[in-house]
Parts: C-alpha cells; sequence; structure tokens
C-alpha cells in the first residue's frame, strides 16, 4: 500500500548555508576542522515506504554533522577545492555520505532495505548514474533506487505550495554550476535547459582571491570557511555594476557606508604608560641611592689607596735615610736586599709614589694640562733632524711623530663635532624663529621642500624599479633595452662590461687570466654603491622633512599612506602596527564577487551570465508562442543556495526585461527554502512505481539508466 | 583520535553492517591510496554523445554558449571601470593610482591577477 510517509521537516535552528548544501548532503564538522565535502547536486533521501518491524516509516532529515574518517580529511579538503564539476566524479565521497547517513539512521540490518530517491545534476552523464547505482545495489544491497534532478524537485515543491504556476522556469544557482529549466505543463523540458558552469564555489574562490591579493599580510586569516562566511553575511547582487562601482570611484558617501570593515584579531603592544608619581619618585630614590652606594665605593677605594701609598712613601724615605747611614762600599749589599738598585731609583720611586699620592688626594685631574707640557717634552725629537740621531733615536722619534699627529687629528675632529653641534644648534634656533615669525610661509616652504624631494625620491625609485624589471624580463645584468634610461651607474656597469671583455682584441677572450681583471667586478660594485649612497642621503633628509611637517602640521599626511583604494597596505616602518593594520575593508568586493553569476566574463569563463541564461533557455523551447514564454516568465523561480544574495531577485527581473519585449509579465519570486525545497520536493514525489530496482539492474544492466526519466507530476 | 574528533561524533565506526565490503577492506590501511578518479572530460567523452541525436538533451547540450553581451572591462584589482590596459603587464586598471600600484607589484602578484581573469601565461 503506498502511504505518504509524513514528512518531517528539517529543524529551523539549522545554519542554512547558502553554498548549496543540498538536503541531505551536508558535511559540516563544528570545531576547527570544518571540511565542506560535498557530493555537490546530490542528495540522499531515504525514503521509506515499507516498514521495518521497530520503526515505521522514516525520513532522513538534513544531516548536520558527518562523519568522516579522520584519515581522509586532508584527501577531503583536496576534492572541495578542486571539484569542478557537477556530476559526480569521485564516489568515495558518495560512499562516506551514504555511510554516513545510513549509520545515523541506526541501521542495523544487513543491508538497507529501503528504497533511495538520489537527486543528480541535470542530464547527467550515464556513468555517473550507473555507478552511483552500481554502488548502491552491489555495495549496500538496496532493493531500487530512483533519480531526480534537484531543481525540479524544488520547483514542484513550489509549485505545490503555490509560489509558482504550471509552466514558469527554475533559475537553480549551486555550488559549482547554474542551471535554467523551463516547465511546461508541470514537467521539465530539458531539450531547453541551459547550464553555466558558475556557481557559488567560484564566488567564495573569487572573493578569497581578491582579499589574499590585496591583505597579503593577513593571508593566514583568510581561509576558505571564513571568506564563505563573509560572502554569505556581506555579498550582494547590485542593481547595476556599472553605476555601483561608479559610486565607489567617486568616494560619495554612500560608497563609504557600504564599506565593511572586518577587524581581525590584535593584540596593541603593551603600552607604556607615563610613569606614575610615585614610579618617578621610587626611580629617583632608588638611583640615588646606587649613586650614593657607588661614591662610597669610590672614596673606600680611594682612601685605601693613599693609605697604601702613604706607606709605601714611608717605608722608601725610611729606607733613603738608612742609606744615607750606610757607607758607600756597602750601598750595593745593602741595596740588594731591598731590590733597588742605587740611589737615583729611589729617589725617582720616592717621587713617583707623591705624585700619586697627591693625585689620589685630588678630586679631579686635569690631564690636559698636564698632557701638554708633557707633549711638548715628548716630542723633543721631532725636531731634531735625522741625521743626528741614532737608529734607536729614530725609532722613537717615528713614534713621537706618530702619536702626535693622532692626538693632533682627534682634537680636530672633536673640535670639528663641536662646531657642527653649535652650527645646527644656531640653525635650529634661527628655524624656530622663522617659524615662529610666519608660521603659515614656514610651512608652505616646508611642503615645497617635502614635495620636491618626495619627487625627486620617487623618480629614483622609479627608474630603479624600471632597470630592475627590464633586470627580471631579460635576465641580462646591465638591464639594456627597450628605450630605458639608464642612470649613470648602470651606464658605467655596461661600459666596464663591454669595454673589458671585448678588450682584448683578435676575438679572444682573455678576460680572466690575469688578477688585475678582477679588479673589474670591485669597480662595478662600488659604482652602485655610490648610487646607493647618495639615495641615503636623500632618503634621511625627506625622512627628517617629513618628521618636521608631522611635528607642526597637523593636517600633513605622508604621501605613502594616501590610497583612495585599499590596494596593497603597506606597513611604514617608521610606525607602530595600529588598529587599522589589521582591518581588512570589504568595499566593492561585497558586489563585486557575486557579479559573476550574471557576468562569468569577469573570471575570463566564456559563457552567458543568469539573465542571459534565461533568454537562451526561452529561446530554445520547442513549441513556441508567445502566451507559453508569457507564461513562463510570470513564474520564474529562484532556488538554490547561490540564489540568496540580497538584490537579486531585482537584478535578474531586470536582466529578463531587457531581453523580453516591452511590457512583457515578469515575475521573479524566491522559492520558499531555497536551499532545503530541493529535499522536500523530492519527499513530495511518489516514486516508488518508477524505480530502477534490483532486478533491473541485474537484467538490464546499468546502460538502460539512460533512458530513463523520472516522471514528475502526481 | 583526539577528544574533540572523538565527541564531535563524526567518525565512522569501522564496521557498518549495512555493507557488504567494508571500506577497510576495499582500502587498508598502509595501501597505496591508488585512487584515479577520471575527469570530466573523460567521462563526458565515454559517453560517446556522438552516437545519439543532437535533439535530446544531454550533459554537453545543455551548456550554455558565450555571452553575447560585450564583455564590459572591469579593473583588475579595485574592480571600478577599467578603459586602460597596461602594455608590460596586461593588467586593466582604471586611473593613475591604481597604474602606480600596478607597476609596483611584483611579478607573482601581477600573475595571480591575471590568473583572476583566466589571463595569466601558462607555461606548460
Amino acid at each position: 500500500m503506498q502511504r505518504n510517509p509524513p514528512l518531517i521537516p528539517p529543524s529551523e535552528k539549522r545554519r542554512f548555508d547558502p553554498l548549496d548544501r543540498n538536503p541531505g548532503m551536508y558535511f559540516k564538522q563544528e570545531r576547527d576542522l570544518s571540511v565542506h565535502a560535498i557530493a555537490p547536486m546530490m542528495g540522499v533521501f531515504v525514503v521509506g515506504n515499507e516498514s521495518i518491524a521497530d520503526e515505521v516509516e522514516f525520513q532522513v532529515d538534513v544531516i548536520q554533522q558527518t562523519k568522516l574518517e579522520a584519515i581522509d580529511i586532508s584527501s577531503n579538503l583536496a576534492f572541495l577545492r578542486e571539484h569542478f564539476s557537477s556530476a559526480l566524479r569521485r564516489f568515495c565521497f558518495a560512499v562516506y555520505s551514504h555511510d554516513f547517513i545510513f549509520s545515523m539512521l541506526n541501521l542495523r540490518a544487513e543491508q538497507v532495505d529501503h528504497p533511495i530517491l538520489i537527486t543528480e545534476c541535470v542530464c547527467n552523464p550515464v556513468q555517473s548514474r550507473s555507478k552511483l547505482a552500481e554502488l548502491l545495489f552491489e555495495g549496500y544491497g538496496v532493493p531500487s533506487v530512483a533519480f531526480g534532478v534537484d531543481a525540479v524537485f524544488s520547483y514542484k515543491y513550489n509549485q505545490q505550495i503555490g509560489v509558482c504556476d504550471k509552466d514558469g522556469l527554475a533559475v537553480w544557482s549551486g555550488l559549482n554550476t547554474s542551471h535554467i529549466i523551463p516547465f511546461v505543463n508541470g514537467e521539465p523540458v530539458f531539450e531547453a535547459c541551459c547550464r553555466t558552469n558558475i556557481g557559488g564555489y567560484h564566488v567564495t574562490d573569487y572573493l578569497k582571491q581578491l582579499l589574499s591579493l590585496k591583505y597579503p599580510n593577513h593571508m593566514s586569516n583568510i581561509t576558505w570557511e571564513k571568506v564563505e562566511d563573509l560572502k554569505m553575511e556581506h555579498c550582494y547582487v547590485a542593481l547595476d555594476y556599472a553605476s555601483e562601482v561608479r559610486l565607489f570611484q567617486k568616494g560619495a558617501k554612500e560608497a563609504e557606508e557600504k564599506n565593511r570593515c572586518w577587524q581581525l584579531p590584535w593584540i596593541p603592544p603593551p603600552a607604556e604608560e607615563p610613569p606614575s608619581e610615585e614610579e618617578i619618585a621610587r626611580k629617583a630614590a632608588i638611583k640615588e641611592k646606587q649613586g650614593q652606594r657607588l661614591r662610597e665605593m669610590a672614596a673606600a677605594k680611594r682612601s685605601s689607596r693613599i693609605t697604601e701609598l702613604e706607606n709605601e712613601l714611608q717605608g722608601l724615605e725610611f729606607l733613603l735615610h738608612q742609606l744615607e747611614n750606610v757607607q758607600e762600599n756597602d750601598v750595593p749589599s745593602f741595596l740588594s736586599e731591598t731590590g733597588y738598585i742605587s740611589k737615583l731609583e729611589i729617589e725617582s720611586a720616592v717621587v713617583r709614589v707623591t705624585q700619586s699620592l697627591k693625585k689620589a688626594k685630588r678630586e679631579q685631574v686635569e690631564i690636559e694640562e698636564k698632557m701638554d707640557p708633557s707633549m711638548t717634552e715628548k716630542y723633543t725629537l721631532i725636531n731634531i733632524p735625522d741625521n743626528m740621531l741614532s737608529p734607536e733615536q729614530l725609532k722613537e722619534k717615528r713614534k713621537q711623530l706618530f702619536i702626535k699627529t693622532t692626538s693632533e687629528g682627534r682634537q680636530r675632529a672633536k673640535q670639528k663635532r663641536f662646531e657642527e653641534e653649535l652650527d645646527r644648534e644656531r640653525q635650529n634656533e634661527l628655524d624656530e624663529k622663522k617659524r615662529l615669525e610666519n608660521p603659515e610661509l614656514y610651512l608652505e616652504q616646508l611642503h615645497a621642500k617635502h614635495r620636491e624631494l618626495s619627487e625627486k625620491f620617487e623618480q629614483r625609485k622609479r627608474l630603479k624599479v624600471n632597470g630592475t624589471h627590464t633586470n627580471e624580463s631579460h635576465n641580462s645584468s646591465g638591464g639594456v633595452g627597450c628605450g630605458e634610461r639608464l642612470n649613470a651607474a648602470q651606464k658605467e656597469r655596461m661600459r666596464l662590461l663591454t669595454t673589458a671583455a671585448f678588450d682584448r682584441g683578435k676575438g679572444e677572450d682573455t678576460l680572466g687570466t690575469r688578477d688585475e681583471d678582477w679588479q673589474l667586478y670591485k669597480l662595478m660594485s662600488k659604482d652602485i654603491d655610490d648610487d646607493d649612497e647618495g639615495q641615503d642621503e636623500d632618503e634621511a633628509e625627506l625622512a627628517r622633512v617629513t618628521s618636521r611637517l608631522q611635528d607642526i602640521d597637523p593636517t600633513f599626511v605622508a604621501k605613502s599612506e594616501i590610497g583612495p583604494f585599499q590596494t596593497i597596505v603597506e606597513i611604514p616602518r617608521f610606525r607602530p602596527l595600529t588598529k587599522e593594520d589589521f582591518q581588512i575593508i570589504l568595499g566593492v568586493e561585497r558586489f563585486r564577487c557575486p557579479e559573476i553569476l550574471f557576468q562569468p566574463n569577469m573570471i575570463g569563463i566564456d559563457q552567458a551570465g543568469m539573465d542571459e541564461m534565461a533568454g537562451i533557455s526561452i529561446r530554445r523551447l520547442p513549441l513556441k508562442g508567445n502566451s507559453v514564454e508569457e507564461r513562463i516568465t510570470n513564474s520564474i523561480l529562484m532556488t538554490g543556495g547561490s540564489c540568496l544574495f540580497p538584490g537579486m531577485g531585482e537584478r535578474l527581473e531586470a536582466g529578463i526585461r531587457k531581453i523580453r519585449p516591452f511590457e512583457s509579465p515578469i515575475r521573479v519570486v524566491r522559492a520558499s527554502d531555497p536551499v532545503l525545497d530541493a529535499w522536500r520536493g523530492a519527499a513530495a514525489v511518489p516514486f516508488s512505481e518508477q524505480t530502477f530496482s534490483r532486478q533491473d539492474y541485474y537484467e538490464k544492466g546499468e546502460d538502460w539508466l539512460r533512458r530513463y526519466n523520472l516522471r514528475y507530476t502526481f | 583520535m583526539e577528544a574533540e574528533v572523538l565527541e564531535a561524533n563524526i567518525l565512522l565506526p569501522t564496521h557498518l553492517s549495512f555493507k557488504r565490503i567494508q571500506m577497510s577492506e576495499k582500502y587498508p590501511k598502509g595501501h597505496a591510496r591508488g585512487r584515479h578518479w577520471k575527469h570530466l572530460k573523460q567521462i563526458l567523452q565515454a559517453e560517446n554523445y556522438q552516437i545519439y541525436s543532437s535533439n535530446e538533451p544531454n550533459y554537453v547540450n545543455i551548456e550554455s554558449p558565450p555571452s553575447m553581451y560585450p564583455s564590459k572591462k572591469f579593473c583588475d584589482i579595485t574592480g571600478f571601470e577599467a578603459p586602460y590596459i597596461d602594455p608590460r603587464t596586461n593588467l586593466r586598471y582604471a586611473n593613475t593610482d591604481v597604474f602606480k600600484c600596478i607597476r609596483s607589484l611584483p611579478n607573482e602578484y601581477v600573475q595571480r591577477y591575471l590568473a583572476l581573469r583566466n589571463a595569466a601565461v601558462v607555461l606548460k
């Protein structure tokens, strides 16, 4: 007995995934391993018409979580990224999906005992169908199978609930493809069907690429799943792409409002708060204490040294005193015990010790004052001409000469630095005075200077870039050609290379046999270095002027930071990272990406867009007659996951109006539930008479499936 | 297996009663997974659509033809209308600022932008 199984509607709490989660197959792991593996255009329904002992009819709901054997997660991901056709190719995922569903249903029997209705794409290649049938019959032992087109199911369901009429057009936009199927008398006319290979996958992919190219620093954050979420939340279809884009180009306020900003998680660097009063006081106290300690230590050391020296002095004086008492002859023997050889030495030692004592006792030592008189003494030998000196003295003289020149040089350098400091201070003062006198003029001058410096800089950069570009493309070291003006350094290099290499004459290449030849490269590199040095100076100057301007002028913005469009954002080196650096702005991309559904040329796919497809489909209808067409355009149904973009209905209507004659009735409606309607439609179709049973499979073989076509009306 | 994988209830048991051939038998662990799925083109070729009459709809028949509308040219980088093309890189651009940006792009990005439009130079 044919019982219409009660429909268990899918629960409302589920998150709808406009990426064509055809009911039945909706793999999405929660947590971080979100894998969206789909068998596109395929849904599995277990519509049980036979009752089993313990469970009566039941139907499978949309299953939200799925299981995937952990081993295969990587290949699942690979599958997702590469799958482009809507005909089922990779059956392992079909297997997984089936496994999952059946185990979800807690099937315990030896085989699956229910007939199965599977949705497929329009005009599915027979091979797909047959492989699937094989899988079901042989792998699972299913008694019978039926195939149907998901878009049609969706349309039928909506027809049932009155959203659309018996004659109409189903506009289905799925993951990988979009179909347009006209309906006449409730039956789909497949001869007039039209398919473009653009779907939600392409939209997401386009968005992902655009964002990755614009924000290469954040590429790790721009993942597929995140981009999908962004697409679902923020993308919309513009009514007229050109005018919308012009809004953005002008920079109008509406365009600003349409920008959506995605703030990436960002931790600001720990802010250095100005230390509070106590902090400062505490730190000062600590420093004080440390200073005190150091001073004490130094004082202790000094005093100990002083006592040491005094002791030594005392000892020496005592020695001298004793020496006076000793007779002349006994002096050497007497002295040998003490370690001094003669009286003179002792006396000189005494002198030394008293000097160091005096030094230790004094707080500051004017070394320079001592140095000057000693300098003139030291350099006594210099003025004596060479021939009067002995060889040792000559050596001495050379040493003294050397010391003299170096110390003089050092003094000169110090002097120069000092003068420069004074100079700079004077300059700053002048600057300040000028600024205070006439702030505007000063600002203007500064601006002008900045402009010319930056122009020079940019020009040099341009030349360099051009040079390097030609380098890349020509693979030659000189970067010649195509009318690029080489700068001086490059010209020099070229000259060196050509002359050196070909100078030997007679066509022989003996460059490199002599060691001097390799000096060539040193010359070459030096040239380049010179150029860079000059640039660095200018760069430093530019940076200085820029910072000055930034200090003074609040309205000044360095040129490198301006961009009317958000291009590749460079983070300037001289600024700490701010919150804005971690923002990704979706402006034009919001409606640029879904636009490819209507203009596949933007991606390079040379096919018609959805509005044009509708015209093509109507044109292909076998039976013509205005009334049919009018009836069809009067009920255009949008289904499929990728038709959930806001604004798509209006766009479609505008597009179709362009093709249809003036004032023909056009009505575009969206299905009641674009994602799940196919399931609902399929659940309502009585198909038990039209199945392809296992018997048939064994007898007639797979090829019979070619002529299998489900009849959709009931 | 990690705890979260187990918790999420996403693992299939290794033996499913309703299957005739278990996955583990078909794809034993340790064996090279020599799955060679046919490309769509191969499938379609094997279909031999030429034999059957061209009036019947089949997978290839119903594909939509190239668009009749002249394609509008949009800037590769910003999405604005782009009347100009950079001769060196073949990128479309909308105004001088974009042009400056294009000229300073490294080659990799240029190719990727072109690939978005299916216009990249593919070296086979």
